[in-house]
């Protein structure tokens, strides 16, 4: 290359940074007129086909339904979280939501310092209640229990698995436990193979391919429904699952029909946590100043069977409907958090 | 005069092109590359709390990257900082809450002697693998990364877990604060020891026998063993040093920043080491600024995703472009005609898988 | 002198290798006999998971034979996932994808070998580089809200997969996994047994002596990142056409790293490396089991440890001393 052509480039260079300039904060959040909401994710994609994503989606209704002004900001590393809050906190936002139990003592402090917004904490249960911040929490083990149920009774061979994140995290041990019981409910005699990743809490919900591989080996020694919870590693579980024929699979978090389109060939059913309706529904309560305190509980259930509606026998819907009721009325027991 | 202004060149012209062909990036993005830069700036340095942070930011990388450094200079490629941090962080966090009653001064050194032991015994023990079974220090290095994650995973979950009610998570108890590290003149104390800790290096390995022993050993180890040099030992000592220097890093930020030790908060740092050292031509004083520039696009990354709405993943790219920049001299040696190069600049870093022991 | 000894620990080597392997295989059958499902889900478990860190391996031991130390391979497997899932969404054949992954590991190969032999750079720095921009640019440009609809399936073969225990674990399988047995076999026959291999052996044993013979050194390194390419664009396509069916960002985890490692525990050669990966995906197969069976209540993060510490203690006890390529890392420039 010619010397003259670098020379050019250089100046070009120099131009390029004297128009640097700092960029005004077009954000006008603070102002009465103006509703904004934030949300900030556990480390991991706004799009994880599970609960960053149902959040966001819980936010994104929002917008729709009360024109409020939304943003989010995906956290990179562990030690963000509270630089994340504060983003919002400093640029006056009127919510802020923080999804993960991770989150929960970021989002503790931020709520005591900033005691004019209002925090969402998804799975952070709170044992000491701040005015401005209410833990959205979920009986995920009621939830379990149903897919377990559901599970043991779709059974032929009497092997189910379940492919799991990690046992560190609240919800997915609870996921966890309330499966166990719930088929063994059904089925005192049932095998369940059950696995936790085997590495760090780091790549735990983010290994899709030690998901695929594990359900594949389950469904290979006989198992023949596989519950697969947690993040990208579950969803790796359930797209396996799909292309094994006469497989069942039951998905966790959202309805993971519309999030994971590729294991509807065995996707049966999820173990919801109605995120997004919850979110939507604090929002509002912060909307109209009536927010509460302390935990909110969250409603699980069991999704719907889509495809599979017709070839799920009467039978099994009443004995879920049944255990439904049972569960109301505190004829079935489930050991609940710790 | 023209040796120091050089000197500067390189690095400040990667900066320069990093953050051009990183703008056109954006640009072609759809995103405003001005916007964002601005962002990333303010987020980095625009107020004495981003200043803090992205020291606060630096110290870790700061603390791998010599360790990376220091493992280079004898020819081994010690990619198990990852490993002896996390023990090191670990190990401060207990000596942080079991301690008790000590003066707070003394607690401070009491916690980050602890980490810098344990991430030390680990580089050892990879080490000595290395000098008496020959066995290969990247393998057990990868290995001993998992291990270390698996172990103080359980022992985060099980006898070391936060019992504290109210706490579903799995973490440890806070650390004391007479184990706190104090901020010096709105400095974080973390950072003005990792400088400290940059100074001694560049310390032993200028002016030390043992420096001398481990560049020679570094240069080829039939050399230095022909000279009457006990390189298993020499390489032993290498990996101890190295692996401290991991574990103070995992130390400082227990003690300065978490507080506690919460699994899966340490990703990726042993990784970015060997990026830190890599761009500071594996020198004690090329290291400071590197980790103080990598430090704060990352404070800055999320001011950037904030106000501008640019993925924070933008960095990596443009650290892969620094990093290119940094050793690609050829281009710059072109397009300042004027200056003269020394031969013999180009950066090689003489540890290959060989490491010949 | 040093060939006498090294054909001495060969030897001595070669026995173990035999021993362990008989030891290994009758315990196979052994299990096979009690319990033939386990045993053969097992299996198909450990193959599977040793293909992307068999094929890493393969790239990596190409580059290295010639001199060029490749630690890129992980950023290589992430750019090929990413492209080939792209181009699988927008295209819809997995035969495209597949074909476009390779090419993304053969297009980061080419940006890895202008830096390393025409540009001279330090190889660990530029397999850095290589690893930086992968995850930088899978990750900014990472569409959001994609979804594909399907992965590569298993094909059994007739006949032979109604075999008892090979032919569900061997002839029941997917393409990819498939293919690298046939690859392994492949690159060892290239590599030992004919000119191509001849040359990038010298090369990276001692490029001067090369060099003189008429071998252009830098040429042969050019090329061999290439085709060393193939393999991680391979192993990064198996990952998102075949093992999982998407992309998500950092879905390599560390195993092109774990894929340097059995490079080396394999010594070098294609049939070792290859071994080196069954051992590791057999650890990481058998751990699951542990779990799944519950036969010892240990907790499942010292069972997950498994893989990693038989590595260690293989490498440590039994292997001990590998000998890398004579000009492995260092740039070759002519005089």
């Amino acid at each position: 290359m010619h010397e003259r052509t670098f020379r050019i480039i250089w100046i070009a260079i120099t131009g390029f940074m004297i128009v640097f300039s700092p960029a005004e904060n077009h954000a006008g959040c603070g102002e009465k007129t103006k509703f904004c909401i934030g949300l900030v994710t556990d480390v991991g994609v706004i799009d994880d086909k599970s609960f960053n994503q149902s959040s966001w989606e819980g936010v994104q209704q929002a917008k729709a339904e009360l024109g409020a002004a939304i943003k989010y900001i995906e956290t990179r590393d562990a030690k963000d979280y509270e630089q994340n809050i504060e983003l919002f906190a400093e640029n006056n936002y009127n919510v802020i939501v923080t999804v993960g139990f991770a989150l929960g003592e970021a989002t503790i402090r931020a709520a005591k310092k900033y005691q004019k917004i209002h925090f969402i904490g998804i799975d952070q249960f709170q044992g000491k209640p701040v005015k401005n911040l209410v833990g959205l929490v979920f009986r995920e083990d009621i939830a379990g229990f149903k897919a377990g149920a559901l599970a043991a009774m779709l059974s032929k061979t009497n092997i189910i698995a379940a492919v799991l994140a990690t046992d560190m995290v609240p919800p997915v041990a609870a996921f966890n436990r309330g499966y166990e019981a719930g088929s063994r409910y059904i089925n005192p005699d049932i095998k369940i193979i059950s696995t936790f990743h085997p590495g760090g809490l780091d790549i735990s919900f983010t290994d899709p391919e030690w998901g695929a591989s594990t359900a594949g080996q389950a469904i290979d020694q006989g198992a023949d429904v596989i519950f697969s919870a947690g993040g990208l590693t579950g969803n790796g579980g359930l797209i396996e699952t799909a292309t094994h024929k006469g497989k069942y699979c039951i998905g966790v978090d959202t309805d993971q029909w519309d999030t994971v389109p590729a294991a509807r060939a065995c996707l049966v059913s999820c173990a919801m946590k109605r995120i997004s309706p919850s979110v939507i529904k604090l929002i509002k309560l912060a909307y109209k100043n009536q927010f509460p305190e302390g935990n909110y509980y969250g409603e699980v259930s069991l999704s719907s069977f889509h495809d599979f509606e017709g070839k799920i026998p009467q039978r099994i819907k009443n004995r879920l409907l049944e255990i439904d009721n049972n569960i109301q009325s505190g004829k079935i027991k489930i050991p609940d958090y710790e | 005069m023209i040796a120091t202004i050089r000197s500067f060149i390189i690095p400040v012209g990667s900066v320069i092109f990093a953050s051009l062909i990183g703008g056109i990036v954006l640009f072609l993005s759809g995103s405003d590359p001005i916007e964002a830069y601005a962002a990333l700036l303010k987020g980095a340095f625009g107020s004495m709390t981003s200043i803090t942070r992205t020291l606060v930011k630096a110290t870790p990388l700061m603390m791998n990257g010599l360790a990376v450094a220091f493992a280079f200079k004898a020819g081994l490629f010690n990619i198990g900082t990852q490993g002896q941090f996390i023990f090191g962080a670990f190990a401060a966090s207990v000596a942080g809450f079991f301690i008790q009653g000590v003066p707070p001064v003394f607690h401070i050194f009491l916690a980050l002697i602890a980490g810098g032991i344990a991430g030390g015994v680990y580089g050892a023990f990879q080490g000595a693998l290395k000098a008496y079974s020959g066995a290969h220090e990247v393998i057990t290095g990868i290995m001993c990364n998992y291990i270390a994650i698996n172990i103080t995973d359980y022992l985060v979950n099980h006898p070391f877990r936060d019992t504290s009610p109210g706490n579903i998570v799995a973490r440890t108890p806070l650390i004391l604060e007479t184990s706190y590290l104090p901020d010096i003149e709105g400095i974080p104390g973390g950072f003005l020891i990792s400088l400290l800790s940059a100074v001694l290096v560049w310390w032993v390995l200028k002016h030390m026998v043992l420096g001398f022993e481990i560049n020679t050993v570094g240069a080829g180890p039939d050399a230095a063993r022909y000279s009457g040099m006990r390189v298993q030992r020499i390489l032993l000592i290498t990996m101890l040093i190295s692996g401290t220097l991991a574990g103070l890093g995992g130390a400082l930020e227990i003690q300065g920043v978490e507080h506690r030790f919460q699994p899966g908060f340490h990703t990726g740092l042993g990784f970015e080491g060997i990026t830190i050292a890599l761009l500071g031509r594996v020198h004690p004083f090329g290291i400071i600024p590197a980790s103080v520039l990598i430090g704060a696009m990352k404070a800055g990354a999320n001011m950037m995703q904030f106000s501008a709405g640019v993925e924070s993943e933008i960095i990596d790219i443009i650290q892969a472009l620094l990093l290119f920049f940094v050793t690609a001299e050829v281009f710059f040696k072109k397009m300042i005609p004027g200056m003269r190069w020394q031969k013999g600049e180009k950066l090689s870093l003489r540890a290959g898988w060989g490491g010949k022991v | 002198m040093i060939t006498a000894s090294k054909a001495k620990t060969d030897s001595k080597d070669r026995i173990f290798f035999f021993l362990s392997g008989i030891l290994l295989l009758s315990i196979i059958l052994y299990s096979y006999w009690i319990s033939p499902l386990v045993t053969v889900a097992i299996l198909t478990s450990s193959l599977r998971q040793s293909t992307p860190l068999a094929l890493g391996a393969l790239c990596g031991l190409i580059c290295e034979r010639s001199g060029v130390m490749n630690i890129g391979i992980e950023g290589q497997m992430l750019l090929a996932a990413f492209f080939g899932f792209l181009v699988n969404v927008w295209t819809g054949s997995l035969l495209l994808g597949v074909i476009s992954g390779i090419a993304a590991g053969m297009l980061a190969g080419i940006i890895f070998a202008l830096m390393t032999v025409s540009m001279k750079m330090d190889q660990i720095i530029c397999g850095t580089i290589v690893n930086l921009l992968a995850a930088g640019l899978t990750g900014y440009f990472y569409p959001t809200g994609i979804n594909a609809t399907g992965k590569l399936k298993a094909y059994s073969f007739p006949f032979l997969s109604e075999l008892p225990l090979v032919g569900p674990v061997l002839f029941r399988v997917s393409p990819i996994v498939f293919s690298t047995i046939i690859l392994v076999f492949l690159v060892h026959f290239l590599l030992f047994f004919t000119q191509w291999g001849l040359r990038t052996r010298a090369v990276g044993e001692y490029p001067r002596a090369a060099d003189t013979m008429g071998i252009n050194a830098n040429i042969v390194r050019f090329y061999n990142i290439i085709i060393g390419g193939f393999f991680a664009g391979l192993a990064g396509a198996f990952l998102s056409l075949e093992a999982v069916g998407v992309f998500e960002r950092g879905m390599t985890n560390g195993r092109g790293f774990i894929a340097l490692a059995v490079m080396i525990f394999g010594k070098w050669t294609p049939i070792g490396a290859w071994g080196a990966a069954l051992l590791f995906g057999l650890a990481l197969a058998v751990q699951t089991q542990l779990q799944f069976d519950q036969v010892l209540s240990i907790p499942h993060q010292f069972t997950g440890m498994l893989p990693y510490l038989i590595t260690i203690i293989v490498l440590a006890i039994f292997i001990k001393r590998n000998r890398p390529p004579g000009s492995l890392g260092v740039p070759y420039e002519k005089k």
